[in-house]
């Protein structure tokens, strides 16, 4: 099915042959693993078709061991149809442009100083730890993580979390020793994390994703889940997402000077086109709920899962245009397409941190590129992280000149 | 298909045929509506795509759903006739819809 229409790169017409300019193509493709007996979609049409189709219900990830018969005890992510529209609806104002620009800039330029001052102090620095920090305090603000003793201890808990119970076994004895350990570290970052959370909005309200669950009075194993679904997908992504942006524009002086020149709409065309190209996310999946035969798609059989390759989906000459490994700013806006492409995913289950994610590395890129005499020390180890199927940037030296 | 007539802040006037069964949003930004921005493309999730229906077509397009209300709220946007052109839903019956684009979508 949706047979993709990914082109030999060497046949491009414009540009040398064999132009690639993916970083991570080599590790997605060495652990690219379509789940068995799925149905693998991988042209862009079909796949956008499938994200957004109410015929198709959330799936991968844990998703279908998880129990909704209590949709209120577990996380958005999980959940489809108006239950999740609702629930997403409820706090989607955080995420909004609008938020982002009069809200969130703020802490955003507050991190940078901290994270530029600690980098200049020092001479040179881990860039994954220093995206770290922008991400878990971004992050830790929009969801109303703010009262912990440390935002690191924060992060390493939510992380500590996240690792357990993602992609943990199913059956036997790992099963329970996986669950063991989750209930262990949720327990932590129950006490530590979110009792103050909660206990300072029930004193005074904040606009966070806390403060409404607090008001809609979610259960304690609701608040934690959605806590959880919130704030470790905005701190794993966004961590390597800048990462990667800051090793492209190392290594492509033309795309570093044209990023430093360019007003936040092109610096924005930039972070979306390295985006199309190196997805942190590699799947999403869908099960069918009821037949679906699009012309995109082809005839699909209820109860069928699907395995969405965005990365296919995303060099799909179809929607793309020629030379489709190219790194190229202006392609989206000349295929009059949505710049990340299917990056953020697409639908109803789209990352509702997307524009967040954006924002902040443009603000750390930018501030990051304009510190005298900024260069890379070592570039960064790829690796891939089972968990969400996606790469990881570990490793890179970041120096400067001294303060 | 639909005629649809957009006028921006500054006056300017342009009028593109929208395919039915795209979203208003769709066919504004494939006919290269600059003022249609839909940073979330498509499921209201960002306020991006606001538009005011011409006050003789707000019957056709019909009022704001539940769907796109609290992204307009978060944009703060009361204008008359403001809807989320992402939740528009182009037929045959919008053929000649005039709406007008803010002056920024933030």
């Amino acid at each position: 099915m949706t047979a993709n229409t990914v082109p030999d790169s060497a046949q491009c017409p414009v540009h040398r042959p064999g132009r690639d300019d993916r970083k991570s193509a080599g590790v997605a493709a060495a652990h690219f693993a379509p789940t068995p007996g799925s149905t693998l979609v991988d042209g862009f049409h079909a796949a956008r078709d499938i994200l957004r189709s109410p015929k198709v219900r959330q799936a991968g990830a844990s998703t279908e061991h998880v129990d909704k018969s209590r949709p209120d005890e577990i996380s958005f992510f999980f959940l489809d149809g108006d239950l999740h529209r609702k629930r997403r609806a409820a706090v989607a104002g955080l995420f909004a442009p609008k938020t982002i620009v009069t809200r969130h800039r703020a802490v955003m330029d507050r991190t940078m100083d901290a994270i530029v001052a600690r980098l200049r102090a020092s001479g040179s620095h881990a860039l994954d730890e220093l995206s770290w920090q922008m991400a878990v305090d971004v992050a830790a603000e929009i969801v109303g993580l703010t009262d912990s003793n440390s935002n690191d201890g924060l992060a390493r808990r939510v992380k500590a979390v996240l690792e357990t119970s993602v992609n943990a076994p199913t059956k036997g004895l790992g099963k329970w020793i996986a669950l063991a350990r989750t209930l262990k570290r949720i327990g932590t970052f129950w006490n530590k994390d979110m009792v103050p959370a909660i206990a300072a909005r029930k004193l005074a309200p904040r606009d966070d994703v806390i403060s409404h669950m607090v008001q809609a009075g979610f259960s304690k194993k609701g608040m934690i889940m959605e806590t959880l679904s919130y704030a470790g997908a905005g701190m794993m992504t966004t961590r390597e997402f800048i990462v990667m942006v800051a090793w492209h524009l190392f290594d492509n002086d033309g795309l570093r000077q044209r990023f430093l020149a360019g007003d936040e709409a092109d610096q924005f065309a930039i972070l979306e086109e390295i985006l199309r190209l190196e997805p942190v996310a590699s799947f999403n999946w869908r099960r069918a709920a009821e037949p679906i035969d699009e012309a995109s798609t082809g005839p699909v059989a209820a109860g069928e899962l699907l395995t969405i390759s965005i990365r296919h989906a995303n060099t799909d000459e179809a929607i793309t245009g020629p030379c489709p490994f190219e790194l190229d700013p202006d392609r989206a806006k000349r295929m009059k397409v949505n710049g990340p492409y299917l990056s953020f995913g697409d639908g109803p289950h789209r990352c509702p941190g997307a524009q967040v994610a954006l924002h902040e590395t443009r603000v750390f890129i930018d501030r990051l590129f304009r510190l005298p005499g900024i260069r890379l020390v070592s570039p960064p180890e790829i690796q891939w992280n089972p968990g969400i199927h996606g790469y990881e940037l570990r490793g890179a030296i970041v120096a400067c000149d001294p303060a | 298909m639909a005629q649809v007539t957009f006028i921006a802040h500054d006056g300017a006037v342009i009028t593109i045929d929208c395919a039915a069964g795209q979203s208003l949003m769709e066919g504004a930004r494939a006919g290269g509506i600059d003022g249609i921005e839909a940073v979330c493309g498509g499921n209201a999730y960002c306020g991006t795509c606001r538009c005011y229906v011409d006050a003789a077509w707000r019957g056709v397009t019909g009022a704001v759903t539940e769907i796109e209300l609290p992204m307009i709220e978060t944009a703060g946007d009361g204008t008359p006739g403001v809807r989320l052109s992402c939740q528009i839903a182009v037929t045959d019956k919008l053929d000649g819809l005039i709406v007008r684009l803010p002056d920024s979508q933030m």
